[in-house]
């Protein structure tokens, strides 16, 4: 009988000696990002946001005492790539949560962690196919409320009522623009022509070409990262004098820098570069913060809150489950930007702001307010 | 440690089948095919396509696959009969090349770029395949199989037929064998094996878009097939066994990710080089015998 | 009206570039029947010579340009004298050089994607980027420098094989390598000029595509499939024939996307061969060779 007891104490104790050693692991959650390839600009933002907003949960005290470390991996704008890095996150990190970007590699990746409980935070992939996913939640609005406020703005504030689409043949491009054609007829234009290009190619001239030839009153880029650059200074060198437009997401320094680009129509997502966190990304990383880099500090940050919440209610256990429920508990949260509200369709609102691109800069005309 | 060594063990015998099946091709009928991988391609695409719209099973998913990718074969065979050799090359890298086009943009059929996500998994005997472990039984299982396939092929009286052409198409013709006939079954059935290997990677990697089927994959397979010799049957599953473990192995070494794939691929293209020096025969191959023009021209 | 124009333009553009890379490709397999495809790494290595002779040693564009040039002359050469000339003299079959020369590719094109990272390398190319107007067509500069260069290449090139001794020996090793070398020709020497030449005058497209649109490392592999293309479609062994095959593809890449989508682009100009290789194997000008066995 003694020791019958004194094997079930050392059990005991044993059994919390693991327990207290789980609970001062670090937590490791993924981070799936366009690191090179023609999105490694977005990846220099995303990386160095979600790296900053670690550095200072940590620096706080972790989440609920234990260090948060992100594992970094690169889809390249290859979804095969992002299965990869999934398959990985979750069968060998076992990690409960996961950032991730980019529309084609979030939907490719998103059956994978609904079958294994694992949440994904998507901050930059705009497809309105990733709303109303399992375990999938949006911090940005999708696509369709950005077009929609610039193909209204296009066509009843600046009057270009025909446009032709350059469009990118991915899941994030074709989206774009099947719903410009949608709202941008609902708003009284009608488009004339549509070419695709690829993400990384370089050559657009003959597609350009076409376009020029169909005619209309303003060239709408559907597609995002190193290629718009390209296509700007390309149809300029055609001749093609009709404005330019585009969303956020055309919005990376390459574009900055081409002079094919100046003067293009854009709607922009709030982003404050007087923020203390820019002025620490800028200091850190040497480039200036971007939207997205909010984005995934944001996303990080919006992370740990649930953890802490889960962990709160779970007595010190963390998983996907409990993050997911505890997002869908609290939907609001502060971030540096303002207050954050997930819809019931796992997408966020934000404001929007309409201008134009002059010197690297966007001109702001316009302000959409989100409703809640 | 476990998920990797299984993960390996999955992709490698996948790799096998695939190389055992070109093989058919190089080492069997003297057809260097680089399009391959649009073959693997066909075959992952029809089984997941059956799957998800149809909602085939697992076997039924890999029998369509074998007979898309058996008709498949008549867009690797018909060019073989018409040219020879370097034109042959060519054909089979525009075939590639044409292949993979359909696969990025006939949308409506594969998604395109976007891929086709949630394949569900094998349902084998009634079990779900759904782990490592079971993955690697299934997986070993149908390069066994397939093995067994090609061995049976190639000791049959088809198989010296085969080598016959191999060696001198003009003789064997010559000889009063059906040539046209030997190279059209050879095709069939590669591509066939081919598919089947596509339709096991569809439902394993439970997502498939093109960028996993273009013409640098072929290239690949191909490499597989002539390191590890293409005279003997086992030559293409020790090169796929070896060669598949090079990454692996890479990962000890903490190299940064933005420079592994180069750094793989370099190390690919310094063995082929290397073994055309010291083993152009394969690992597993027969020394064969040197062409008496080229030992002539190195006379001069 | 005027997209046709355009397209056209473009397309004669394209097939320029695409015909200085046959005209290369071409004069090495016809005389050494060496499936090159390591060609595609020359192409490269011009491309990236010129950027760093550029924007690292910091040389006027034409310096490092005619610099590049003649070191991927040397390139070429080299690959023949370290890779196919003792590969040979073990006896190797021409599969086996195949091969090795894939591996070469391979090793090239991903150790510039380390060295450089895959990323595209811009050059400045100055006045070369002014735009020019010929009628309803919009053109550069550069392009026209393009179609320049390989109206100059394919005429130099003509009368180097017609009229020099060098270029005789190079018509005869092509023709009947056996009797060349019965009457006195060198072989490995001829091989080498032939390579140096036909490397020497491929390179420009690679440096006339970075000067465009950038460095890359991988833009060979496609280049020296679309020059074995456009060589088989030419006809083998014939300088017209391979101008023809050039400018050929750049034509159907660029018109045809006029009536079809242009992500069919390069099916288009692949399909189009595979037609090509059923209906009529020698191409446009070819003798009539025996399937040349690899």
């Amino acid at each position: 009988m003694r020791r019958l007891r004194t094997v079930i104490v050392t059990l005991t104790l044993a059994a919390a000696g693991i327990a207290a050693a789980a609970d001062s692991a670090p937590i490791r959650i993924g981070a799936i990002l366009p690191l090179t390839g023609s999105g490694a600009s977005y990846g220099v933002w995303m990386k160095g946001g979600a790296e900053i907003a670690a550095e200072e949960i940590n620096a706080a005290g972790g989440i609920a005492g234990r260090k948060l470390e992100i594992v970094f991996d690169d889809h390249a704008a290859d979804a095969s790539k992002a299965v990869n890095a999934m398959r990985r996150l979750v069968e060998v990190e076992k990690v409960p949560f996961t950032l991730t970007s980019y529309s084609a590699p979030t939907l490719a990746i998103q059956p994978i962690g609904a079958q294994h409980h694992v949440v994904m935070m998507n901050g930059g992939g705009q497809s309105d196919n990733l709303a109303n996913k399992d375990y999938l939640y949006n911090n940005i609005p999708v696509v369709s409320n950005e077009v929609g406020v610039i193909a209204d703005w296009l066509a009843r504030d600046k009057k270009l009522r025909t446009a032709a689409l350059v469009t990118a043949n991915d899941e994030a491009g074709r989206n774009s623009a099947k719903t410009f054609r949608d709202k941008y007829a609902a708003a009284g234009g009608r488009v004339v022509a549509e070419e695709q290009v690829t993400l990384d190619g370089t050559d657009f001239r003959a597609q350009l070409a076409k376009l020029k030839a169909a005619g209309g009153e303003l060239l709408y880029i559907n597609s995002y990262g190193r290629n718009v650059a390209i296509i700007a200074d390309q149809a300029r060198e055609l001749g093609i004098t009709i404005p330019l437009a585009g969303t956020s997401w055309t919005l990376v320094p390459e574009t900055f820098k081409s002079p094919g680009a100046e003067g293009m129509l854009t709607t922009k997502l709030p982003f404050d570069p007087e923020l203390p966190f820019a002025k620490k990304f800028r200091a850190k990383y040497g480039v200036d913060a971007g939207f997205f880099a909010v984005q995934y500090y944001t996303g990080t940050k919006i992370f740990a809150r649930a953890a802490e919440e889960a962990m709160k209610k779970s007595g010190g256990r963390l998983d996907g489950d409990g993050v997911k429920q505890a997002i869908e508990s609290l939907k609001v949260f502060d971030t540096i930007s303002g207050k954050l509200v997930f819809q019931p369709n796992h997408a966020a609102l934000m404001d929007i702001e309409a201008g134009v691109l002059r010197g690297g800069k966007v001109q702001v005309e316009k302000v959409i307010k989100a409703s809640h | 440690m476990a998920a990797y060594l299984a993960h390996y063990l999955v992709m490698a015998a996948i790799y096998t089948i695939l190389a055992l099946s070109l093989n058919l091709l190089i080492g069997y009928a003297g057809i260097f095919s680089l399009a391959h991988a649009a073959i693997y391609g066909i075959g992952a695409y029809a089984s997941a396509l059956v799957a998800l719209r149809f909602g085939f099973g697992f076997w039924g998913g890999l029998v369509i696959a074998a007979l898309v990718g058996a008709l498949a074969a008549a867009l690797v065979a018909i060019p073989s009969l018409r040219a020879a050799g370097d034109y042959y090359l060519v054909a089979s890298f525009g075939l590639q090349v044409v292949i993979l086009t359909v696969f990025m943009n006939w949308t409506e059929l594969t998604n395109g770029h976007a891929g086709l996500p949630a394949i569900p998994r094998p349902v084998v005997f009634g079990w779900v395949v759904d782990t490592p472990f079971k993955y690697v039984a299934l997986a070993l299982a149908l390069a066994a199989l397939t093995y067994l396939v090609c061995q049976r092929l190639t000791s049959s009286p088809f198989g010296r037929v085969l080598q016959a052409v191999r060696d001198d198409e003009i003789a064997a013709a010559a000889m009063g064998k059906d040539v046209v006939r030997v190279k059209i079954v050879v095709a069939v059935l590669s591509s066939a094996l081919g598919a089947v290997a596509g339709s096991l990677y569809a439902h394993y990697i439970t997502y498939i878009n093109p960028s996993s089927f273009t013409l640098h994959e072929s290239i690949f397979i191909a490499t597989l097939v002539i390191l590890g010799g293409t005279e003997r049957l086992a030559g293409p599953l020790v090169g796929a066994f070896l060669l598949l473990a090079i990454p692996e192995a890479l990962k000890f070494l903490a190299i940064p990710d933005a420079v592994a794939a180069p750094v793989r691929q370099i190390l690919y293209g310094g063995l082929l080089v290397l073994f055309m020096f010291v083993r152009p025969e394969g690992i597993l191959g027969r020394r064969r015998v040197r062409s008496t023009r080229a030992a002539a021209g190195a006379a001069s | 009206m005027d997209l046709v124009l355009q397209l056209f333009a473009t397309g004669v553009v394209v097939g320029s570039l695409y015909a200085l890379c046959t005209l290369g490709w071409g004069l090495i397999y016809g005389t050494t029947l060496h499936f090159h495809v390591a060609h595609g790494a020359v192409f490269t290595l011009a491309a990236y010579y010129a950027y760093v002779g550029q924007k690292v040693v910091g040389l006027p564009l034409p310096v490092a340009a005619v610099a590049a040039v003649i070191l991927a002359a040397a390139s070429g050469l080299l690959i023949d004298r370290l890779l196919y000339q003792p590969l040979e003299r073990r006896g190797a079959v021409r599969t086996t050089l195949f091969i090795a020369s894939l591996g070469t590719l391979i090793l090239v094109e991903n150790t510039l994607a380390i060295v450089f990272t895959p990323d595209p390398l811009r050059m400045d190319i100055g006045i070369l980027q002014t735009s020019i107007r010929l009628g309803p067509v919009f053109l550069t500069a550069l392009h026209l420098l393009t179609v320049a260069l390989v109206i100059v290449a394919a005429a130099a090139l003509m009368l180097f094989l017609r009229h020099t001794r060098s270029g005789q020996a190079i018509r005869a090793v092509a023709s009947a390598p056996e009797m060349a070398r019965t009457v006195g020709v060198d072989l490995r020497r001829i091989h080498l000029l032939t390579y140096a030449i036909g490397s020497a005058i491929s390179a420009p497209a690679g440096i006339l595509v970075a000067m465009d649109v950038g460095a890359e490392p991988y833009r060979g592999t496609t280049f020296v499939l679309l020059a074995s293309v456009g060589v088989i479609m030419g006809g083998i062994g014939s300088i017209p024939g391979a101008l023809l095959g050039g400018l050929f593809l750049g034509l159907i890449e660029n018109l045809g996307v006029w009536k079809i989508p242009s992500e069919w682009q390069s099916a288009l100009s692949f399909g189009v061969f595979l037609l090509f290789i059923l209906v009529r194997p020698r191409g446009f000008f070819g003798r009539r060779v025996a399937s040349a066995e690899l």
